[in-house]
């Protein structure tokens, strides 16, 4: 049964635009306007897929992007709802879940021994022998799973759109549609969102087309904002609406929300039920009047009510032989189909498709056959109320409807259509037009007249259709009764995991995982509930649906992704170094030197002659005000009331736990000023904390982040003074500029800082000065320095040097534990001054005493430690190496380690081990290289 | 998602633009053991809660604020 029916007004492909995608390496043909679903179909592919745990074949059963059932890989994109997804010229489909192919999937053996996979068998089998699981389990996750995740780049990044409009409609049926016409014609910025590609909902497969194109029209004209292919999958705080399209996210706000999400029509459970060729009426409809593709010679359509009428008219009318089954008793033959009345579908048979079903009285063990390739579920639906229970909508059971309906909803808030409980269509459209003209209204745009109309509206809006019956439970016979196609999941499963005990929906859900697939519960809710009551003993009425949670819709991780951006910062001086060769490397959102030459040769220019490195990435603080001094006593355990003018001293800030939280210089500019340096990495952190706590402290005194408006540059080396002097005509000898002094002069004609601080160990300044005169400033010291033969150094060279000196980096030395007294900090923390931050917990520090100490060591230069390495005793674990790196000054390798507080003691010998390859290691309590520091000082 | 943030600075934005500073705590305590409470314990309770947010895409300030934690609700 393959090709297409003959041409009809208002079917969705254009007949004179053929095209062909790729299926499976065969060529399929298509039509503009085809999904790739309904190209499928027409080419006479019935299996769409195989089933996530017993590789059950599977096809098109909604055709509206509600089902597992035809998953695809597209164009190297896995699980592509195939039914709603636009055919395009030369696209590759590939069916997914199957080994070797769908066709002939080997794994389907595995439905004959699913007595081995009871529910929760995930918690159960293989878990013991603990080793089994680690074999199983690959081939477990192998053989269920849903397609394959591409291995390269992802595509385009994908835009966030931010939107605001007064009424946002979401949902573009016919309610929708009512409600955006009415809201825009009255005034009021309305968006409507709608995830197919095409507005109209429901009606978009029934034959006749009138009701809705009138609708398209008028809201078209409105002047609202219609989004087509755009889906609503989550209501946030706000509220703001989520939604995927357009090439990207869509958040929108909107003043008042209109909840017009319709129902999903919902399977019936008997054995079988998962065959291809077991439908909704959905699919039918839309196949057979938008798509011309009939999808079945011989029907028999199981209802209740006039959607099965319609969709058994539709089938007729095309050709095809049916048979209707009404569950209600009283149903006559309506039109001339042939209809069996009191009666349900007991079972359906076939291998790779429905062969024949046995139809009879609900309860009854035997039926009569029926022939047929096709059978069509038509009538029963659970309304789509996941996005309106986001905004907090209460829902309560609604006997008429036998479904969930919204009984309370929030302010601004609005449900309309079949989500509302309507189930005329006349019903629908008042509906929705009676909520755009209030929506209107409430933001101040009341059209004239409009209380007589709402009036009218009310009324038709109250209309109700006759009352839902739904088919009956069918005994358990032979083959599987299937409740959640996603997840694989029967009606004997679910009996069985709620005599386990599992017997409300939110535990069943968890154990059986049924639900939890990609629907989503959109098609399955209904069956799982009715089957979860009558399990637990229970009604339907008295289950509670799950808690609905974004996403409603299937979304792309790139969605929200969004763009990456990766932020990187450059110093003003970036330019000149990468001209001059330099590695770079991350330093945070930095892009920093690694190094110029080798790290090695720039070592030794700064052991013995002079070195400079661009340290503008510093944080930097300028805290000035009356209370200063205040704020900086209470910030740090040091001291620095008695810091004079001019002088810097070097300070720890600790947080409430006494923990280290960064260090740096503080320098004394002004009676009622400093400079304050901090860790790169740690500057927009400090900030926060320092503001917090001025937040409650309200002192007089204002902090100032200058990190971005001062660059600066560490020359560093015995000949570094003799620079110095070529570029500033101050006074810089040792008796003018002492170490630990902060003096304010110009360098190279700029206004600058001078700090006269050693990170590296040798005779240096640290000259803070105005970022623009960046490459000026660089270029003017590498001049004076040329006859001194200065190099620039990098990262590298900086952390040798400074591990050659001891000189501790707070985040890599210490962690979130570290207190000062473990670290050697000891001597800052003044306990004799008024409370300071992490007092408290000093206090209890101090009088425990360290249990852990970091030191250094040295180890033979042969094996370099890595990072992380462990201290071991005697084969324990004991401490761990947070920095070591080679030293020519020292001839052998020189590090930092945590080792237990009683080792801290020279030439303590310690072990230190890495996977296979191990050291004998001193400890050694001072710098390994001028331990005295004279040549900080000289 | 679409929690939005009156800053007295900047006007009500949304809160991707701050950062969460948790619950407003006191800043000192009269012993050990209410200190320990201070720095290790929050109430974490439903309803409304006076809590710190940092605007840091925006004046870079911090500003306190009363949210309902089971409604998102912000007021006073
Ligand atoms: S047939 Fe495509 S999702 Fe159901
Ligand atoms: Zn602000």
């Amino acid at each position: 049964m393959s090709g297409r029916l003959p041409a009809r007004p208002g079917e969705a492909i254009d007949r004179g635009r053929p095209l062909t995608i790729d299926f499976e390496g065969r060529r399929a043909p298509a039509f503009e306007g085809d999904t790739v679903g309904s190209a499928l179909a027409a080419a006479g592919v019935t299996i769409t897929g195989r089933s996530f745990k017993y590789h059950r074949p599977r096809g098109l059963m909604c055709m509206t992007g509600a089902c597992p059932n035809c998953l695809m890989q597209i164009d190297g994109i896995p699980n592509v709802r195939s039914c709603t997804e636009p055919v395009r010229e030369g696209m590759r489909v590939e069916r997914q879940n199957a080994w070797p192919s769908v066709d002939r999937d080997v794994h389907g053996v595995l439905d004959s021994f699913s007595f081995m996979m009871p529910p929760g068998f995930y918690y159960k089998v293989f878990q013991r022998p603990r080793w089994a699981w680690s074999k199983v389990e690959p081939i477990i996750r192998k053989q269920a799973g849903l397609g394959k995740v591409p291995r390269t780049e992802d595509h385009e990044p994908r835009e966030v759109v931010n939107l605001h409009a007064d009424v946002a409609v979401i949902g573009g049926g016919l309610a929708g549609l009512a409600a955006a016409a009415e809201a825009a014609a009255a005034g009021a910025s309305t968006v409507l969102l709608e995830q197919r590609r095409e507005a109209g909902g429901r009606a978009l497969g029934s034959a006749d087309d009138v009701d809705r194109a009138r609708l398209v029209a008028e809201a078209e004209a409105s002047g609202a904002r219609i989004l087509l292919g755009t889906a609503a999958f989550g209501v946030f705080d706000g509220p703001v609406v989520a939604a995927v399209g357009g090439g990207g996210l869509q958040r929108i706000r909107a003043r008042h929300l209109v909840f017009a999400t319709g129902a999903v029509e919902q399977p019936a459970v008997f054995p079988n039920n998962d065959l291809p060729g077991v439908m909704l009426s959905s699919a039918v409809e839309l196949l057979v009047n938008r798509f011309r593709v009939l999808p079945g010679r011989r029907a028999v359509v199981l209802t209740s009510n006039q959607d099965g009428y319609r969709a058994a008219r539709t089938l007729r009318d095309a050709g095809a032989d049916v048979f209707v089954v009404d569950l209600r008793a009283g149903a006559g033959s309506a039109d001339g189909l042939r209809v069996i009345p009191g009666s349900t579908i007991l079972s359906a048979k076939g291998r790779r498709g429905v062969t024949a079903v046995s139809v009879g009285a609900p309860g009854s063990a035997t039926g009569q056959s029926i022939p047929c390739d096709l059978v069509v579920l038509a009538g029963f639906s659970a309304p789509s109320t996941n996005l309106l229970a986001m905004t907090g909508a209460k829902l309560g059971f609604d006997d008429d409807a036998q479904a969930f309906l919204p009984v309370e909803l929030p302010p601004d808030v609005h449900a309309v259509g079949a989500v509302a409980g309507a189930r005329t269509v006349q019903g629908a459209i008042a509906q929705g037009r009676l909520a755009g003209l209030e929506a209107a209204a409430a933001v101040g745009q009341e059209p004239p007249g409009a209380a007589g109309r709402m009036e009218v509206l009310r009324a038709q809006a109250a209309e109700r259709g006759d009352p839902v019956v739904l088919p009956p439970e069918v005994a358990t016979g032979e083959g599987k009764q299937f409740a959640c196609l996603c997840m694989d999941v029967t009606s004997k499963e679910l009996k069985a995991a709620a005599a386990e005990g599992f017997d409300s929906m939110e535990l069943l859900k968890r154990y059986t995982t049924v639900s939890m697939g990609p629907c989503q519960g959109k098609a399955c809710m209904l069956s799982a509930q009715r089957l979860c009551a009558r399990a637990a003993g229970s009604s339907f009425a008295e289950t509670r649906p799950t808690t609905a949670r974004p996403p409603w819709t299937p979304v792309e991780l790139g969605a929200l992704a969004g763009w990456r951006r990766t932020p990187r910062k450059e110093t003003t001086i970036h330019d000149l170094h990468a001209d001059s060769g330099a590695t770079f490397m991350w330093a945070g959102d930095w892009r920093r030197p690694h190094h110029f030459a080798t790290p090695e040769q720039e070592v030794e220019a700064v052991r013995h002659r002079v070195g400079v490195i661009d340290v503008s990435t510093l944080g930097k603080f300028r805290v000035k005000g009356p209370e200063a001094v205040e704020l900086l006593e209470r910030l740090y355990p040091n001291r620095f009331g008695d810091l004079a003018v001019g002088r810097v001293r070097y300070g720890a800030m600790l947080n409430d736990e006494g923990v280290i939280l960064d260090d740096g210089a503080v320098c004394r500019v002004g009676d009622d000023e400093f400079f304050v340096t901090v860790t790169t990495g740690n500057t927009a952190a400090l900030e926060r904390w320092i503001t917090w706590w001025l937040a409650d402290w309200r002192l007089d005194v204002r902090v100032l982040n200058v990190t971005g408006a001062f660059a600066a540059l560490n020359l560093a080396g015995p000949d570094s003074r003799k620079v110095m002097s070529v570029l500033t005509d101050a006074d810089v000898s040792s008796e003018a500029v002492k170490y630990m002094s902060a003096s304010s002069f110009e360098v190279a004609g700029v206004p600058s800082l001078v700090l006269r601080i050693g990170f590296v160990g040798e005779l240096g300044y640290e000259i803070h000065f105005p970022s623009m005169y960046g490459e000026h400033v660089w270029r003017a010291v590498m001049e004076a320095g040329r006859p001194f033969g200065i190099v620039p150094f990098g990262l590298e060279a900086q952390r040798v040097l400074r591990l050659e000196k001891q000189h501790i980096l707070v985040g890599q030395d210490t962690d979130a534990e570290s207190d000062p007294f473990e670290v050697g900090l000891g001597w800052m923390v003044k306990a004799d001054k008024p409370d300071f931050l992490g007092r408290r917990a000093l206090e209890d520090l101090a009088e425990a005493g360290p249990k852990e100490r970091l030191v250094g060591f040295t180890c033979d230069p042969s094996w370099l430690p890595p990072e992380g390495a462990s201290v071991v005793h005697e084969g324990v674990w004991v401490g761990r190496v947070t920095s070591a790196r080679r030293s020519a000054a020292a001839r052998s390798v020189v590090g930092l380690a945590w080792v237990p507080a009683g080792w801290a003691e020279d030439d303590t010998e310690i072990e230190i081990q890495f996977g296979g390859a191990h050291a004998k290691a001193k400890v050694a309590l001072k710098p390994f290289y001028d331990p005295e520091g004279a040549r900080l000082r000289s | 998602m679409g929690l939005k943030i009156p800053c007295p600075n900047c006007g009500p934005r949304d809160h991707t633009e701050f950062w969460f500073g948790g619950e407003l705590r006191p800043i000192e305590a009269p012993d050990a053991r209410e200190d320990f409470r201070r720095v290790y314990l929050r109430d974490n309770a439903p309803g409304p809660q006076r809590e710190r947010w940092y605007h840091l895409y925006g004046c870079r300030r911090w500003l306190t604020i009363s949210r309902d934690t089971t409604t998102n609700r912000i007021g006073d």
